[in-house]
């Protein structure tokens, strides 16, 4: 990625809002594996469990989808836990597609590259301790 | 086998999915088979292919009627072992498809590995990633939907024009009729132009209706749903029916009649629980429980009942039918318990060969206006019965005559296996058999009718063989009418291949 489009996400990070009280910790995510340029990478960042199982984020972003990895940094965030969704809106229509019974049909991943083993990720497996610069790479390979 | 080894075995029944626990012991199961496989030599029939692709003109003797061309294609787990890992189910093998070409110059025989996903990841990676039935290779991969799991080793579809390689739980896999070769993933065109069928679970066992479409359903676990498939004669998806069921189990196969789809879910609970090496260890048998009966409306797929019969087992129907009367009849090999595919598959995979209650062929009756059920035997206790089939001319409609896999009265045990093919006659109870000799052991027998006759009225039954004392594969064939005079005409392999499950036949 070119230092054009690490700021670009910086910026929207800034601009979605990353809610909460501020730190000074720093999270780098390096996202793998992007098959299409199409459509959008959308990340989320939860801080804990219940955001992670419900609503809401401390830092969400909206990239363009760029094939290969993209990388995108959240600054000032609060030390704590954490844990990571992202997705790969192929085609731009603001949701993770899914089929006649449910499952994605567009690509997904979580923090820790944590498994969905017949269902999303769990909370254990996803999450991390943000203390200082912490970085996750995590690869969209369906 | 000796005692030791038999008390052994039956402590492992007591634990509740044997295989799913050893496999986390770091076991090794491919020494324990190559040693269990020195003295029990019919093993050979569960042992790994040699090569991804086989080709060979067979040795043809007897008489090859000159109307019976075309192919029968099969497939079946084949790959048992790769990358230092040997699978922990018979089912959990990598699927090849077989295609054995029935000409005027004879029988040849092709067999390719289905290139999966799965098989490509594997090889790419250079090592076993992904759980199967039982067991789960160390540091197993992550998956994105059940299609990541897909084997293309279970039945075939052949249909439009299209051949194509089925599992149970995924997408079918497309297969170049003429090379074997995997085209990939299939999807059926949909009559809206949507692509919401994308990556939903088609079963093994699609159904021809007689106006050409065909009927398929699919089980999500997850989202605790059942799927149905309506496809035209032409190959596009008409329409899909979702149906929920708790909790979900694992329903193998169905049968259609003039007026319904019907389902019979064994209660082998579907319990997701982290931490579980292998599918079947996210379920539970619970034989108190009923299994139930699921009658849909085929003009409204959403329109349905359940009706109850006492806890059972089944893999396989033969074929039903419904009167004007709203009386449905229907047959199927009902075993008391799903311990064969729990216990028995899966110790089979170390070369242990354990002791499970065997399916013995039932009759069930369903009349649609009182919504009652009941079963009766349809061949005496003393007959193990699978792989039920019929004339394909009568398939979803009354019929007569069931071609089946059996094994009857007092033998020696041998390989265990099933080891007859049997014309059984529903209406009248009668049942001709052959045994084949103990050095082999049956795959799937068809129903082949002749070209032009009217359904079951002249026709063969076409089968394959695993010959394990001489390593050869064998594709054999019958009168309809006459089985228990044994083989009309064989063909006869020069290499042996581990055994497969279901096919179809496609005359030229």
């Amino acid at each position: 990625m070119n230092s054009s489009n690490l700021c670009r996400a910086i910026a929207l990070t800034l601009a979605l809002g990353v809610s909460g009280a501020a730190g000074a910790e720093t999270l780098t995510i390096v996202i793998e594996d992007i098959r299409e340029a199409s459509g959008t990478i959308r990340v989320r960042v939860h801080a804990g469990k219940a955001q992670f199982d419900g609503e809401g984020s401390v830092a969400q972003f909206l990239e363009p989808a760029a094939t290969g990895s993209i990388t995108l940094v959240a600054e000032d965030l609060p030390p704590g836990e954490y844990a990571i969704r992202i997705m790969h809106d192929v085609n731009g229509n603001d949701e993770l597609d899914t089929n006649f019974v449910g499952a994605p049909t567009e690509p997904f991943a979580f923090s820790n590259n944590a498994r969905a083993m017949f269902g999303p990720a769990s909370w254990e497996d996803a999450r991390f301790t943000l203390e200082g610069e912490v970085t996750q790479v995590i690869s969209l390979k369906p | 086998m000796h005692r030791r080894e038999f008390t052994k075995m039956m402590g492992l029944l007591a634990l509740p999915w044997p295989g799913a626990a050893l496999a986390e012991a770091g076991d090794d199961w491919s020494a324990q088979f190559a040693r269990n496989l020195e003295e029990h030599p019919w093993l050979a029939a569960w042992g790994n292919i040699e090569r991804d692709h086989y080709q060979s003109e067979a040795e043809v003797s007897g008489n090859w009627p000159e109307a019976l061309r075309g192919v029968l294609y099969r497939t079946g787990p084949a790959q048992h072992e790769a990358h230092g890992w040997r699978n922990r189910h018979w089912f959990d093998g990598d699927g090849m498809m077989h295609a054995w070409r029935i000409g005027a110059d004879g029988v040849r025989h092709e067999a390719r590995l289905v290139e999966t996903a799965k098989l490509r990841a594997e090889r790419e990676a250079g090592r076993a990633l992904y759980p199967g039935l039982a067991g789960s290779p160390p540091d197993p991969a992550g998956l994105s939907g059940p299609d990541d799991l897909n084997l293309a080793n279970t039945s075939v579809l052949h249909h439009h024009g299209r051949l194509l390689a089925l599992w149970e739980a995924g997408s079918p896999y497309e297969i170049d009729p003429e090379t074997l070769a995997t085209k990939g993933p299939y999807r059926f065109p949909e009559a809206d132009g949507g692509s919401s069928m994308r990556g939903v679970p088609f079963s093994a066992h699609p159904r021809m209706d007689v106006d050409g479409s065909v009927w398929n359903f699919g089980y999500a676990s997850s989202a605790g749903l059942l799927v149905f498939w309506h496809i035209g004669a032409d190959g596009v998806l008409l329409r899909a029916g979702r149906i929920a069921v708790e909790p979900m189990t694992m329903p193998h196969d169905f049968v259609v009649t003039e007026r319904h789809l019907l389902l019979l879910l064994p209660p082998f609970h579907y319990r997701p629980r982290a931490n579980a090496t292998g599918f079947l260890n996210m379920h539970e048998w619970r034989p108190e429980d009923p299994c139930r009966v699921l009658v849909v409306d085929k003009n409204d797929l959403a329109s349905h009942y359940f009706l109850e019969l006492p806890a059972q087992w089944v893999f396989h129907f033969g074929n039903a039918w419904e009167d004007s009367a709203g009386i449905i009849r229907f047959d199927a090999a009902r075993a008391p318990d799903p311990g064969i595919m729990t216990d028995a598959f899966s110790a089979i995979m170390r070369g242990e060969a354990i002791a499970s209650r065997p399916a013995s062929h039932y009759a069930y009756r369903i009349d649609t206006r009182a919504r009652t059920v009941s079963e009766e035997p349809l061949v005496g206790s003393d007959v193990q019965t699978e792989f039920p089939c019929v004339d394909p001319g009568v398939g979803c409609r009354r019929y007569r005559k069931l071609v089946m896999l059996s094994r009857s009265g007092e033998q020696p045990l041998g390989h265990g296996a099933l080891n007859e093919v049997s014309m059984l006659d529903v209406e009248s109870g009668r049942r001709d058999f052959f045994r084949y000799p103990d050095s082999q052991i049956p795959e799937e027998h068809l129903y082949v009718p002749r070209p032009g006759s009217e359904p079951e009225s002249r026709g063969w039954i076409l089968g394959t063989a695993h010959d394990w004392r001489r390593g050869r594969q064998m594709l054999n064939l019958f009168h309809a009418d006459s089985v228990a005079e044994g083989p009309i005409a064989a063909a006869e392999l020069p290499y042996a291949m581990p055994l497969g499950l279901h096919g179809k036949f496609v005359a030229a």
